[in-house]
This record gives C-alpha cells, structure tokens and sequence, in this order.
C-alpha cells in the first residue's frame, strides 16, 4: 500500500514539473471588476484587454500570441487571494498582473511569491510592495514620490495656504500609507496640520468629519481615499460651505469621480503617474487606441494596467529569443521571467521604465492635474506645469 | 466643542437619524405584525433607491447586464425639477413596497402556511435578501450610481446662519430628508392610531386569532403591513440615494444592521420606540469625536449595548410579562 502510494505520489511530483507552458501564452490579471473597487478596477481591466489586442495585433511573442486570464479580486483580501490561487494552479499563468488595492498585495502576493510567480501591480502605491518578495514589482509609481508634488503645487496656486486638514480611509491600507507621505509633505514645506480626521471607505455620510475641517478654519484638505467615499467627501465638503484647495490622492486619480462628485469636482488637484499628453511613441498609439474607442482620453489606471501586460510580454519575447516559450518547463519559465522583468527596460505608455533589483519601478515623468468639470458628468483633468 | 459645532452636529444627527427612523419603522411594523424580523429590508431599502434612479436617469453605463441601456435617450420625463423627482420618489417607493409584497407571498407566506418555526422565516429572509442583492448586481453592476445633482434643485446650501462668529451650513437634501421623514411619521401615526385600516392592523398585530374571527382578513392585512414596510424603506433608500450617491448593491447592508439596532434600542414592535431609536443612533453618530468618527458604527452598536444592560425591552418598550 505504501509502495502505491509512494508511486502516485512521484508521479504527480514529476508531472507538476513536467507542466509545459501552453499556446497562447496565459498571463494572468487579477483586478477588481467588482466591489466599490471596481471604479478603479474596471479602468485597469480596460486598459489590459487594449494591451492584448495591441500585442497580438501585431504578432505577439515573436509570433505566439498571449491570452489573458481574468480572476475578478473585487475589492477584499479574500477575492484576491482566490484569484491569485486559481491563476497560479488552475490556469498555471506565466506571471499575474494585479491586484488593484495595496491592501490586497499585501495579501495575496504571498501567494504568488511562495509558487515562484512573478507580480507585477498595477496600481499599488503603498510602501512596502516590492519588499513582499523576490516575485513582487510594480508598474505604479510609489505615493511617496507623487504625492508631494501635488502639495506644492496647491502652494504654487495658493501661496496663503498655511493650515491643512488631512483626511484618510483608515480602513485601507494604501490610503493610510498615503496620507503619512501627504503629512510629512505639508509638515515640510512648514504647513500647519491642524485635523486629521479618519473614515471608512465604505462610508457613505462624512457629515461629521466636514463639520470638523470647517472649525479647524483650513485652507488646504488633503483627501486620501478611493473614488467612490472620496468622491462624496468631496461633494460633502463643497455643499457645506468649504471653499479652499482640495488635493485628491491616487484613489481619486479616476475619471469615475466625476459622477460621484459632479460639478463639486471641479479645482481638484491629483498628483499622477501618467499623463495622456505624455511624447513617446508608445503612449501616443495607446491613447489613440483608447480614444478610438472610448471617446476621452485614458486614465492612469488604464495606463498602468496596460503597461503591466506590455512589461511581462516584453519581457517573455526577449527569452523567447534565447529559447523558444513552448520549449520551457512552466516553473522554470516563471523564474526566469521574474528575472527578465527586472533587467529590462520599456518603453510603455508610462514613459520609459526599469525597476531596481527590489523590483521598485523607476519612472521618469510625474504630473500634477487639476480636475476642471464641463458638466454634471463629464469633466477632464487639465495638466499643470 | 464650540457652540456652532455642537449645533451643526445636533442638525447633521437628526437629518440622519430621521431616515434611520422611517426605515427602521419597516422593520417595526413587520415585526408588529409577524414576530419576526425581515432581513430582507436593508435590500429593499438599496431597490427603492435604484427603482427611483432608474426613473429620473435610466442609464445604466457600468458593468451588467444593462449596460449600455438607456430608457430615455431624449431625457426622462421623470426628471428636470424637484417637484417631479418627488414623483419619481414616490413612485420607487411604491415599486419597492409591491417587491416587499412579493417577498412576503415568495419567503414568508409558505412558511406560515406550515406553521414553520419563526426562525425558519428569518432564514428565508435573509436568502431573499441574498438573492436581490446579487440580482441587482448582476443587472447594473457593482459600482456607484448617482442621482444628477441638481434632482432637488440649484439651492444649496439650503440654510445657514452664524452662531457667534462661526457659520452652521444645512445642506437642501438634509432639510428635506427631515422634513419628509417628518411628514412621513405623522401620515403613518394617523393611519395606524386614526383608521379602520390601523385599527385592523392593530387587532392583527395584538392576536391574530382573534382579529379572523372579528372578520377581518388577516392576510390581506399582513400583505399592507409588507406594502407599507416596504415602501418605508424604499423612501429611505432613495432619501439616502440622493444624499450620498447609490453605493452598490450591498448600500443596504449598514443601514440594515443599523436599523435593527434601532429597533431594539427604541424597543422592538413600538412604533414611537423606532422614531426615538433612530433619532439617538443618528445623534451619537453625529456626536462621535471627529479623530473616531471612523469608528461611528462600533459607537451606535456599543450605545445600544450599554442601554440594553439598563434597559432590556429598550427605551420605550414594553417588558415581557412571563404568565406561569
């Protein structure tokens, strides 16, 4: 009997690493197509399937084409946890774009980093990501590089500003992380932090936490938080009375805002990774693709989610060269691609990339916008020198 | 705490807690009646708000099945000034309550029918609820809606005025969340202690025995009393529509532990009780330092924790008189 058992044990051991990699190329992308996330999530999702067509339209992996595989993460640790199992064994993907919220990295890359799969997260700005593991990078630039130029440049727009009221999701985990970098920004450029005040993005009535900025006479709110409750606080802010400078932070950096805040929106100012007018190639053709499409310019998260599938396909074409795709053992491939992915460098919608050995992206440009409203619904974000 | 901020708080507390109010009556009056709680009206609650949304704007642009959908292409008739959103307003409500008239013959009936266990119907419930909050999801996706920011007119702020040197703005939906709940609770006082219609409510709610033999139908009446519940919280559902945009399917959810915290805060089956629970929960919350405000929820559940030890029937019910 134990003999048996032994035998079928070896033989799944050897099949497992026998798995070859399949045609078309499965590169896995897990982000929130559901959940108050999904505002952000949906972008990412779009932004993705336009890097697929993009890349087989024109011969994919020197001629093998790639496939993505969706997992929906939602919005909570557990779906992208899921997500992340059922791509690593169940579709056995090369490499997993995702998830959507920092919070959910935290979680669920994990995962990828004990299988061996590389990671590359589109929208996860929070500190600490690349840290997770040797499997783990991002495609989005980190909070603590592009949250200060927001704050000087309300200073450059208002010179009088001298105190702040910060307000921050503490029940996300990015959001918190942000709102420390927005801190020690105001603190540093000898602004006065006179409340910070806490809610939930699940939140809905910010009646209490508006009541508070007003006594607290600020003339610059910081609002760190995703698009749905930090569309509402800002409506909320502007209905009762608040008349200074709000600076939104990357959860706000989504044209969904704009029908949650309406015409409150406008004089938003985001700092932002990505800019549609940003010269090179590479953008110029995604942008013409989304607008072709989509009839407005495409948003960061868009960007990133794209520049996320172009990275990893990149990357896979340049061991393609060396030694076929379908000639390698999937396991074998996963590491190698994770290794490829960080000597690299891109020329992405993003501008040009590379990442530090950590797996850290470093990225040239940044851009502060402030968010100007034509109607109820529609609006755009107009770039600022 | 400044005088201007502690008035800003006490309005800011009493606009919400009038709508925790007039939804938690739902719950009040299903209970009244039937002994048990509905865990399906937090859904209804998000279905009134999407009911009346899908009135005035009838598109649906996110990720379900209806996307791309647009009822009215040249604009909604329902839509363009306050006093037609006030149809639509009603006209969701009404929508919500004949569902909550179909969950009642769906999850509620057969279960009386068989003399179930009240726990059975609980249970049911709370699928029913599963069910239309999927549904919803499925059918218009999982993101925010919002109703246009002018649907109750361009005058905002609606009301502010100094305190010393301070000013205390209202916004126009709070005025008017206030006010409807208001007006809301005194048409449903007089239909309840005024009218043959309440009366028989009544003598259904007190034995329900009794009230057949009297010749009243009881059915027919536990189906009015699902009507009234269910329009009660779909009133509330687009009152808080409109106040801070739909937010999802699961937008129901909090307000349906929140109002089963005012029900038994303001004693389970009272009527007044529901108004009074809700009025306290909506003021704590108000009045929850600004650096905890984040943790307004814990604070409502942790009050009516503190008031039960006190109080156990909850503030204006009755104690149970146990006959041996």
């Amino acid at each position: 009997m134990k003999r048996i058992a032994l035998t079928v044990a070896l033989g799944l051991i050897t099949s497992a690493q026998a798995q070859k990699v399949q045609t078309p190329i499965p590169i896995g992308v897990a982000l929130a197509q559901t959940s108050n996330t999904a505002l952000l999530g949906q972008e990412q999702v779009i932004g993705a399937r336009l890097a697929e067509k993009f890349i087989n339209a024109r011969g994919g992996i020197n001629g093998t084409p790639i496939k993505l595989i969706f997992q929906d993460a939602a919005g909570d640790e557990n779906s992208a946890i899921n997500a992340f199992q059922n791509l690593i064994t169940k579709s056995a993907v090369v490499g997993i774009v995702g998830p959507t919220l920092s919070q959910q990295a935290f979680a669920a890359d994990p995962i990828a980093e004990r299988a061996k799969v590389p990671v590359l997260g589109p929208s996860n700005t929070a500190k600490g990501i690349p840290q997770i593991g040797n499997f783990i990078a991002r495609v989005s630039a980190p909070v603590a590089v592009v949250a200060p130029n927001a704050v000087k440049q309300a200073l450059k727009l208002d010179s009088k500003i001298k105190k702040v009221a910060v307000l921050y999701a503490q029940n996300d985990a990015f959001s918190t992380s942000e709102t420390g970098t927005f801190q020690e920004t105001a603190k540093a450029q000898g602004l006065d932090v006179v409340t910070v005040q806490k809610f939930q993005t699940t939140d809905t009535d910010f009646t209490t936490q508006v009541t508070s900025v007003l006594n607290s006479d600020a003339d610059l709110v910081i609002i760190s938080g995703l698009a749905a409750d930090g569309g509402n606080l800002v409506k909320q802010l502007r209905q009762l009375g608040y008349k200074g400078l709000i600076i939104g932070g990357n959860g706000l950096n989504t044209s969904n805002i704009f029908p949650v805040c309406q015409k409150y929106c406008d004089g938003v100012i985001i700092a932002q990774a990505y800019s549609p007018a940003q010269a090179s190639a590479a953008n110029q053709l995604f942008v013409k693709e989304y607008r072709a499409q989509y009839k407005k310019d495409p948003p960061q998260f868009a960007a990133q989610a794209y520049a996320g599938v172009q990275v990893m396909t990149d990357a896979l074409r340049a061991i393609d060269r060396r030694k076929k795709l379908s000639q390698w053992d999937l396991d074998d491939l996963r590491v190698e691609l994770n290794r490829q992915i960080l000597a690299g460098k891109y020329n992405t919608p993003l501008g040009e990339l590379r990442f530090d050995k950590e797996g850290e992206i470093l990225q040239k440009e940044f851009y502060v916008a402030q968010i100007k409203m034509k109607d109820a619904k529609n609006g755009s974000f107009v770039y600022l020198k | 705490m400044e005088v201007s901020q502690i008035i800003q708080n006490l309005l800011n507390g009493l606009a919400i807690g009038s709508v925790y109010a007039i939804f938690a009556l739902g719950y009040t009056l299903v209970f009244s009646i039937l002994g048990i709680i509905n865990f399906a009206h937090g859904a209804v609650f998000t279905l009134g708000a999407y009911f009346t949304y899908t009135l005035v704007v009838g598109q649906f642009e996110n990720n379900g099945l209806l996307k791309g959908i647009n009822l009215f292409p040249n604009g909604s008739p329902l839509s363009g000034n306050p006093w037609v959103f006030a149809l639509a307003t009603l006209i969701g409500a009404v929508l919500a309550g004949l569902v909550a008239v179909l969950i009642e013959r769906l999850a509620f009936r057969p279960m009386r029918a068989r003399g179930a266990d009240p726990l059975l119907a609980l249970v049911s419930s709370l699928g029913v609820a599963l069910v239309i909050v999927n549904l919803i999801q499925l059918l218009v996706g999982a993101e925010i809606y919002n109703f246009p920011s002018d649907a109750y007119g361009q005058v905002q702020p609606a009301l502010s005025f100094h305190v010393g040197e301070r000013v205390v703005i209202i916004r126009t939906v709070q005025v008017i969340i206030f006010a409807v709940s208001l007006v809301m609770l005194a048409v449903l006082g007089y239909v309840i202690g005024r009218t043959k219609v309440g009366k028989a409510l009544r003598a259904v709610a007190e034995n329900p025995g009794t009230a057949s033999l009297l010749g009243i139908s009881v059915d027919r009446f536990i189906l009015i009393t699902f009507f009234l519940s269910g329009f009660l919280g779909g009133l509330a559902g687009t009152l808080v529509g409109t106040a801070f945009g739909v937010a999802g399917p699961y937008f129901g959810v909090t307000y349906g532990l929140k109002g089963l915290a005012v029900i038994v805060l303001g004693g389970l089956g009272s009527i007044p009780g529901a108004v009074v629970g809700g009025l306290v929960i909506g003021l704590a919350e108000a009045f929850v330092p600004s650096q905890y405000s984040a943790y307004k929820d814990a604070v409502a559940f942790a009050l009516l924790f503190v008031i039960l030890l006190v109080r156990p029937q909850g503030l204006l019910g009755r104690a149970q008189i146990q006959k041996v």
